[in-house]
């Protein structure tokens, strides 16, 4: 049954990370038609232009959420592939722990930078 | 108390490309697998780019810029763009078809019919062809120097 409750969080995840992450790649790597449809936007990869961006709250809300399903939906995908491969349950229950903590790490540093950019 | 564990897959990871008779969608299965390893791959890089180097001003940015625009990252990232467009369409197409969206009507199955893949397939080619559109897009941005 939990097994069960992961694979719909990993669809609704999915559908999320799809659209930040379009969202994301838009901004960054889409100028040339974006510019063509009326937007313009001058090299976001610039320092300036990047703390502009790190200093509006949207963003910031828009780079963490993406980070928190992305990673649920990147960790629990990898756990989806390991579980195949017939490790035994304690094995497994072990690399899960992994998994999470690894988790926890990353979201932790990509939580704190958003956040300490947001005020300086 | 039963065993949860699942059946023992005897062909390792080879048989993740081959283990006889796999239909377009087994290969979309295999592809979207390994599209979705390397974005966790490229997610750690990413990461590690936009939170130690970014956070540590101006010079160490600009450095970490100029270390990154070369063509063979430049290339890896169109790779990586290509990827991700691939992995949401088809995560997409997967979503609609466990849902049932793309179930279609019931029919008898009166000699000769299609099976499910088969009648699901019109899906998977619009998917690939939505798919194309979107590198398309990305390959003129790319082709043009893009912003980045």
């Amino acid at each position: 049954m939990k097994n069960a409750y992961l694979n719909f969080a990993q669809m609704i995840t999915g559908i999320m990370v799809a659209v930040l992450l379009f969202i994301h790649i838009a901004v960054q790597k889409l100028g040339v038609i974006l510019s063509f449809l009326g937007f313009k936007i001058s090299d976001p990869l610039a320092f300036n232009s990047m703390m502009e961006r790190a200093r509006q709250g949207l963003w910031a809300g828009i780079y963490i959420c993406l980070l928190a399903f992305g990673l649920f939906h990147a960790l629990n995908g990898l756990r989806n592939i390991l579980l195949e491969t017939g490790l035994s349950p304690a094995k497994m229950r072990t690399l899960t722990w992994l998994i999470i903590i690894f988790g926890l790490i990353f979201f932790a540093l990509g939580t704190y930078v958003p956040l300490v950019l947001l005020t300086t | 108390m039963a065993d949860n564990r699942p059946r023992e897959n005897s062909l390792g990871i080879a048989g993740w490309v081959w283990a006889g008779n796999y239909t377009l969608e087994r290969y979309l299965y295999l592809l979207h697998r390994v599209t979705g390893l390397g974005l966790i791959l490229f997610g750690i890089f990413h990461l590690t780019a936009t939170t130690i180097f970014r956070v540590q001003g101006e010079a160490v940015w600009n450095a970490t810029m100029e270390f990154l625009n070369n063509p063979v990252f430049m290339v890896g990232e169109f790779l990586v763009v290509t990827a991700f467009a691939f992995h949401a369409l088809n995560g997409l197409r997967l979503i609609l078809q466990e849902l049932g969206f793309t179930l279609g009507k019931p029919v008898p199955p009166i000699y000769p019919f299609k099976d499910a893949i088969r009648r699901k397939r019109l899906w998977t080619l619009v998917t690939l062809a939505a798919v194309m559109v979107l590198v398309v897009f990305f390959f003129i941005d790319f082709a043009a120097g893009g912003p980045g």
